[in-house]
């Protein structure tokens, strides 16, 4: 997971949010387009495994198993950790000026 | 006959789940400095990882996901198995794209419900009038089907009559909701995940046993039904209902109030993103696995749909009772129940805030009214315990086929909420009055097309719904007036 420290106010919180969202919906395009190939494009084979045709394998646990992947991409590449409770930049200029009124 | 050990199983288990409720309620009580209001519908914004996946999970998992889903899976085939797959997107789609930013606003604002946040956004009361009745209608619609199917489920397999079972759990769940709050909903769900995951794993052994073994059960569907082997199950499974049913359980559910609400509860950021992953091993180990119980099934009970009755509602109760013995048979219809009475208890706070925050309190707060908490406290309690006797009454005399309920159910609230959160979250042109046509019409589009049986190329209706409401939010948004700059920055920075 990566973890940003940089992400201190609130609009870059909303911008990295947007991202995310964003990134969401790219991983739902791949994960239909792994559906479509797993199970209608295995479909057309005759094979089976373990008395199973192969297109419900693919179509059912490679998507499951792709829709998992993505999630762990998602977290470990796109998603960013921070803080959802304190606008710390406003807090550190709070911070700053009360430090500047003490120093008056 | 009536079945003493089939029964002590769920009893055991609404005992644990009023505890868990009632020592929820005490944890409750002890954090909440923040307010009652805050505490009883949204846990403090205390969930962990584990407790926001469950209770997301179990909210969405009903007893259609149960019994009606797999009973489907048993005349279809492995197509429907094969379209239940699509639901392996809902926790991420959530979590990735309303989830931080939910949370991050709802923050700010001091919202503590979704339509909180729909008002603030559109600063409009009339449209959260609108979004709270409609949320109330569907969710009451959701419950029914609910009750009915667990109590159906009871009555098959136990032999005790539908209203025992129906007062049972009825009242257990009416009871663990009203006293533990959106808290003690969250962790009584994480028990019926956890039970429900429990109850497939014994009916997969029950069938795999009674069938002869996995090789077996398929080589005998493989015979009998040579068409559920493929996608399109023989015609039975065409492509309009796989791409209508991708909108109405895989990339729509996001936008269903009742899963929205948790992305407002949760703790922290880790706590979100080890939701959407361990959320998506665990959903779809329980959606494959429980409709692929319900074509396992077919290698079982091998006769026509009369012999059990008529109605694919019967299919697995009738597994459950030809394939495990009573005790067993027991721990199995736990899970199904646990997954019935968490979607209601969820459903049953979501419909209490609804009535007592976003309708009552802001109401008498518009008036300049400050209402002590101690009253709060006691009127959500007896609204929640209205709501669930209104439902529980109306399920005396069940309607049938539950899966079709809760998908007419899930297609209204898609439909209504959908483009009003995204336009409220990520379209800063999205206006008011926009909000209200699109939620307005597109729920009368939907519903009337429903009730008159008119569908477009044979898709179902949902489709009708969302592109009305599209259309409506897009054009009357850019004839009006855009929202006002102040309210925009909390929304988009």
């Amino acid at each position: 997971m990566l973890s940003n420290g940089k992400l201190k106010s609130y609009q870059e919180k909303l911008a990295q949010a947007d991202r995310e969202a964003k990134a969401t919906v790219v991983a739902l395009f791949a994960t239909i387009a792994a559906w479509v190939v797993l199970g209608f494009g295995l479909a057309g084979l005759d094979i089976t495994l373990f008395h199973t045709p192969l297109w419900v394998i693919g179509g059912t646990l490679g998507t499951w198993l792709f829709a998992i992947g993505v999630c762990v991409f998602l977290e470990r590449r796109v998603f960013v950790d921070f803080d959802l409770d304190e606008d710390e930049a406003a807090a550190d200029l709070q911070t700053s000026a009360e430090a500047g009124v003490a120093h008056e | 006959m009536n079945s003493l050990a089939g029964i002590v199983p769920v009893v055991v288990f609404l005992l644990f789940a009023l505890v868990m409720a009632v020592l929820a309620r005490r944890r409750s009580r002890a954090a909440a400095e923040a307010g009652f209001v805050n505490e009883y519908f949204i846990g403090n914004r205390g969930l962990g990882g584990f407790v926001l996946a469950m209770t997301t999970i179990a909210t969405y998992g009903s007893v259609s996901s149960f019994v009606g889903g797999p009973g489907q899976a048993w005349s279809i085939g492995w197509g429907w198995v094969y379209m239940a797959t699509v639901q392996v997107t809902t926790l991420f789609l959530l979590y990735g794209i309303l989830g931080k930013k939910m949370a991050l606003v709802s923050r700010k604002l001091g919202a503590v419900t979704v339509i909180d946040v729909i008002r603030q956004r559109y600063q409009s009361d009339a449209l959260a009038v609108a979004a709270a009745l409609i949320m109330v209608t569907f969710f009451a619609t959701t419950m029914i089907a609910q009750f009915v199917g667990g109590a159906k489920l009871f009555e098959y397999v136990t032999g005790y009559s539908y209203t025992l079972g129906l007062c049972l759990f009825g009242i257990a769940v009416i009871l663990f909701t009203s006293i533990g709050g959106f808290r003690g909903v969250a962790v009584t769900d994480a028990l019926c995940g956890v039970v429900m995951l429990v109850g497939i794993v014994v009916l997969a052994g029950g069938i795999l046993s009674a069938g002869g073994g996995y090789a077996q059960v398929m080589d005998t569907i493989a015979t009998n039904h040579p068409e559920m082997m493929e996608p399109l199950s023989g015609g039975n499974m065409p492509l309009g209902l796989y791409f209508t049913q991708w909108l109405l359980v895989g990339v729509f559910t996001f936008a269903l109030p009742q899963s929205v609400v948790r992305t407002l509860g949760y703790k922290d950021t880790k706590s979100l993103h080890s939701a959407m992953v361990w959320g998506t091993v665990i959903l779809g180990a329980m959606m494959i696995g429980v409709t692929s119980l319900g074509v396992l099934s077919a290698g079982v009970l091998t006769e026509p749909l009369d012999a059990y009755g008529g109605s694919v509602d019967n299919i697995i109760p009738q597994t459950i009772v030809a394939t495990l013995p009573p005790w067993l048979a027991g721990i199995a219809i736990v899970g199904p129940i646990a997954a019935s009475i968490s979607t209601v208890s969820s459903l049953l706070i979501a419909s209490s805030s609804a009535v007592v925050k976003d309708l009552w309190l802001h109401h008498s707060e518009k008036q300049g009214k400050h209402i002590a908490d101690a009253i709060i406290e006691r009127s959500s309690l007896i609204i929640t315990l209205a709501v669930g006797v209104a439902v529980f009454a109306l399920s005396i005399v069940p309607p049938s086929v539950i899966w079709k309920i809760n998908m007419f159910a899930f297609g209204g609230l898609e439909t209504a909420f959908v483009w009003v959160l995204l336009g409220a979250l990520f379209w800063k042109r999205a206006t008011r009055a926009g909000a209200l046509w699109s939620m307005i019409g597109g729920v009368a589009a939907y519903c009337t097309s429903m009730a008159l049986g008119f569908k477009l190329f044979g898709l179902h209706q949902i489709t009708i719904g969302i592109t009305v409401a599209l259309v409506l939010m897009v054009l009357v948004s850019l004839a009006t007036k855009p929202s006002d700059e102040k309210t925009l920055k909390t929304f988009f920075g």
